[in-house]
């Protein structure tokens, strides 16, 4: 029987936030957004149904006046990446 | 990137792959501070032979005093630094704690090898000992300062060293207030006599590691029941 994959991680601009954020401590909203050549707006509205998700912790603090979001990946997040690419692994066995 | 694309599994996979590789490649260690640090304690070891070797005098000034100037640029290159960092690596994160503890170490054997002279003499002084020393050539007798190594006391740096390395990089309470507390008994144990110092030892196996490592079994042995 074949896990369904996660539908919260199986979209191209959540999945690269995710698979970013996987490898950080912790990234800034303009960093994720440059290596995932996303737009501001769109990068967002998806950072924020990552957080409803209880995925990423977003912090939003100021920064020589200008506002910085920080963003850093939580403990049920690592998991259900990790649920997400042991499911991919299945599907990607039965396809060889 | 678009968002709502419908993606094949080996789609997700080549996104996964491309997004940590270019994390891998985006964090590049200035080297500002290791040059900051190379060049002062460089210059002052350097500075302090060609003294000693030519036996000439600065007066009051002592040039490793550059090490405390050197602190001033130091925070002011770190706060530069965090200040353009746009992510923060668990790599970077552990060698910051590194560098840290080092630093909180190098402080704490500056301090040990300025009070331990004062310390030594106050022991000798309490049992109404002087210590004087004779110049064989000239007969000149002169008051000699003791200097009382204490191992112990260097061995509670050490037992902070990895305890603290590790509670920052883990952010593990138990482990950061441990390390805390063994440099505090570090501190208590430059001033007190070779008995006590193997009470502090005790005390600080047990904070340092004891207490540590049994909430670690404990949470431990939590996740494997679950």
């Amino acid at each position: 029987m074949f896990k369904e994959l996660d539908p919260i991680l199986h979209s191209q601009l959540r999945l690269a936030v995710m698979s970013l954020l996987i490898a950080v401590k912790e990234a800034e909203f303009t960093f994720i957004r440059e290596k995932t050549n996303s737009t501001a707006g769109n990068l967002s509205v998806q950072i924020q149904k990552l957080k409803d998700a209880g995925y990423v912790d977003v912090v939003k603090q100021f920064k020589d006046n200008y506002p910085l979001t920080t963003c850093k990946i939580t403990k049920k997040g690592i998991n259900a990446f990790e649920d997400y690419v042991k499911a991919l692994q299945q599907y990607l066995q039965v396809g060889k | 990137m678009s968002e709502e694309k419908n993606l094949t599994e080996q789609e997700s996979l080549q996104i996964i792959t491309e997004m940590i590789h270019k994390v891998k490649g985006s964090f590049h260690e200035s080297g500002t501070s290791a040059i900051l640090w190379g060049s002062v304690v460089g210059f002052c070891g350097l500075f302090s032979f060609v003294k000693a070797h030519f036996d000439f005098s600065t007066g009051w000034f002592d040039v490793w005093f550059l090490t405390l100037i050197a602190i001033v640029p130091q925070v002011i290159i770190s706060i530069k630094e965090s200040r353009q960092r746009k992510i923060l690596t668990y790599e970077e994160s552990a060698m910051n704690a590194v560098w840290l503890v080092f630093g909180i170490s190098i402080f704490a054997l500056a301090f040990y090898n300025n009070v331990v002279p004062g310390v030594s003499e106050n022991f000798y002084a309490k049992d109404g000992i002087e210590l004087l020393q004779r110049n064989k050539a000239t007969g000149e007798i002169s008051a000699f300062h003791p200097f009382i190594f204490s191992e112990s006391s260097i061995f509670l740096i050490l037992y902070a060293i990895p305890t603290l390395v590790t509670g920052l990089a883990r952010k593990f309470k138990p482990m950061i207030i441990g390390g805390i507390i063994c440099y505090l008994l570090f501190i208590v144990s430059c001033f007190v006599s070779f008995q006590y110092d193997m009470l502090l030892q005790g005390i600080a196996g047990i904070i340092n590691w004891l207490i540590p490592g049994l909430i670690l079994r404990n949470m431990f042995l939590k996740g494997k029941a679950c």
